[in-house]
């Protein structure tokens, strides 16, 4: 992946995030600044964050990628909601 | 009172089996009914779908789903929907169902559904032959939704859709991929059923509530939108105290 621009760069990392089949995460959010690249959003467990880092990495190998990402926590007994 | 639980864009995979079925323990105490809003699969394989039917086997309450588009993605939707079938989920697209529930016989209507925007902003059915696929697609499935919906014979209507009715719930998502969040069709067919809810997913940036232009309500249960194991509303059943 060498797009210059690094708009241009975090979209394609966006899309290609997106569209391997090893991560499918279409909620990752990409920043870049210089040779650093900054992912962040919510994945539903710690594999999953580790493997997009991983592919990540592979995909830019020659940027630093920067783990900000956070695991969604679901759970608690939900709250009813009356419409009437 | 009608109580529904529902809930969209699980996205299960293999490794995640099992997870979310450890939070079901007190659906059956909640609520009559559970709906799936689709993306119920990552990727829309077939092993997926085998998750995704046993999640959802004998959770206690009857279970409502659409699929979602990344369940159609590796073309096995027709596989998934078998295997979901196979555990006694009722599986929609362009059919309704009713159920006896304590309170009231419910109907149900689903389908994915499919973007094309929303009033003024709509894609027109006009142009090269792509866009007007794109747009009959999302006709079609609204044109047999909103049958559905006005078929129903009873006390209370639910909508099921993958994509969503209206705008409201979609803040948060960026305005360019409107178009490709849902349709108006969609909330029209709400509308002219006199449904008292409709549910969706698929904005996983948006929000839980809003309203179609005639006033019923319309919950976004994506999963990452609601941040627990599933919306729970009740709905009063008319001539009810
Ligand atoms: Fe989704
Ligand atoms: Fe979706």
């Amino acid at each position: 992946m060498s797009a210059q621009e690094p708009q241009y760069l975090a979209t394609h990392l966006r899309e290609a995030l997106a569209a391997d089949p090893r991560t499918a995460e279409m909620g990752v959010r990409v920043r870049v600044h210089g040779d650093d690249v900054y992912l962040s959003g919510e994945v539903a467990c710690a594999e999953r964050r580790e493997r997009i880092l991983q592919v990540a990495r592979e995909l830019v190998p020659d940027r630093r990628v920067h783990d900000e990402l956070s695991i969604a926590h679901v759970g608690g007994r939900p709250e009813e909601e009356r419409l009437s | 009172m009608i109580r529904i639980a529902a809930v969209g864009d699980v996205h299960l995979d293999e490794e995640m089996s099992g997870q979310y079925r450890a939070q079901l323990g007190t659906l059956a105490d909640d609520a009559d009914v559970l709906l799936l809003a689709g993306d119920l699969t990552k990727h829309g394989t077939a092993s997926e779908g085998r998750v995704v039917a046993e999640e959802f086997r004998d959770v206690g309450v009857p279970v409502i789903a659409v699929l979602g588009n990344h369940d159609y993605h590796s073309d096995e939707a027709d596989k998934i929907t078998e295997l979901m079938r196979a555990e006694g989920i009722t599986v929609l697209e362009g059919e309704g169902v009713t159920l006896d529930c304590p309170g009231g016989r419910l109907g149900v209507a689903g389908t994915k559904g499919f973007g094309g925007g929303f009033a003024g902003k709509a894609a027109p059915e006009f142009g090269e032959p792509e866009l007007k696929e794109f747009v009959r697609h999302g006709r079609d499935l609204a044109a047999r939704y909103a049958t559905a919906l006005t078929g129903l014979d009873a006390d209370v209507r639910v909508g099921l859709t993958h994509y969503s009715p209206v705008k409201d719930t979609l803040a948060g998502e960026p305005p360019e991929i409107y178009l490709m969040l849902g349709s108006y069709l969609l909330a029209e067919a709400l509308d002219d059923a006199g449904a008292a809810l409709g549910i969706h997913g698929h904005a996983h940036a948006g929000v839980e509530c809003g309203m179609t232009p005639g006033g019923v309500r319309v919950r976004n249960v994506a999963l990452p939108v609601l941040r627990r194991t599933y919306g729970l509303y009740s709905l009063e059943v008319p001539g009810e105290d």
